[in-house]
């Protein structure tokens, strides 16, 4: 025993601080995930979704493009189709959805031929301009709304719905 | 809008621009060689009754479909549900079938008669746009209808 380096005195605060400092990092540990939770949560509905239209093939004229992604409704899984109209403006691409701010039919591009350059709603005439700003004066209150785009691979990819950043 | 609790709450305070009920009608046939063109003919009808309800969401009530066995009578089916869809107010009432048999019934019923098309053997997209194409034809009936 003679011969140990370590006396008692020096174990001890040794054992005391490793197990003190065990002790505090148990307890910092949870409180710095509170502290960073939102960096680590998963973003929702930010998923991009790829369609088959080529961005190449994009023109001026609206065109319907679908895309289909998985929606999980509790047990129950299913495919849901949208839809969307896009068309190029420049060189920006932009997407509308054609879902009617009135009471959410969809809407056609140029379904009425008395009003060219429009979207129409043939549930309550309502109409739009190309850029989804709605006509005053038919029944939509508001402006369509836009997806998030980006391409892949020269193939268009269709993500969340925002509000209309054109009008 | 589909004929639940949600969608009844807005049908309720928006009466004036949804005024039109659509029902699909559906056979029910036990026959062995019936049965299985009978269920064939539902899978389309009640498919496209959904496609017409995501296109006319915010006019038409979807209601449930209307199943009945090919010895009842289709007179009185049509007099029942007029008169209880009567007390809410709506100004149309559009049946979709598949069964003939409706079709002779007289064009100033509003039925929508569609020869059923088998979608069993299709896959989804091939689904999609064969109902699109059925939609698109069918537009202008609304509208017409509506116009009136």
């Amino acid at each position: 025993m003679s011969n140990n380096k370590v006396s008692r005195r020096q174990f001890l605060s040794y054992t005391l601080t490793g197990v003190g400092g065990f002790m505090a990092a148990g307890m910092l540990m949870p409180m710095v995930r509170f502290a960073v939770d939102p960096v680590l949560q998963k973003k929702e509905g930010g998923d991009f979704v790829l369609t088959e239209k080529k961005i190449a093939d994009i023109t001026e004229v609206p065109e319907r493009v679908d895309f289909t992604f998985e929606q999980v409704d509790a047990w129950y899984k299913s495919d849901i189709t949208n839809a969307a109209w896009v068309y190029k403006e420049g060189d920006e691409i932009i997407a509308l959805s054609p879902v009617c701010k009135h009471l959410g039919c969809t809407v056609n591009w140029e379904a009425d031929p008395a009003h060219k350059n429009q979207f129409f709603c043939p549930c309550h005439a309502g109409r739009y301009e190309k850029n989804g700003k709605n006509v005053p004066k038919t029944p939509p209150l508001g402006p369509l709304d836009q997806y998030e785009v980006r391409e892949n691979d020269g193939f268009l990819e269709i993500g969340k719905a925002i509000p209309n950043t054109l009008v | 809008m589909h004929w639940n609790g949600k969608d009844s709450t807005v049908f309720q305070t928006q009466k004036e621009y949804i005024d039109t009920a659509v029902i699909p009608l559906i056979q029910i046939d036990g026959s062995d060689e019936g049965f299985r063109f009978a269920a064939s003919a539902a899978e389309f009808t009640l498919s496209l009754a959904n496609v017409i309800e995501n296109q006319f969401k915010g006019r038409i009530v979807l209601f449930p479909s209307f199943s009945y066995t090919k010895s009842q009578d289709k007179q009185s089916i049509f007099e029942t549900w007029q008169e209880e869809l009567n007390k809410a107010s709506f100004k149309h009432i559009f049946y979709v079938t598949s069964d003939r048999d409706w079709s002779t019934m007289g064009e100033e019923q509003n039925i929508i008669w569609i020869p059923s098309i088998p979608l069993d053997s299709m896959d989804q997209k091939m689904r999609n746009s064969v109902l699109e194409d059925q939609l698109r034809q069918l537009i202008p009936i609304f509208a017409k209808i509506w116009a009136n």
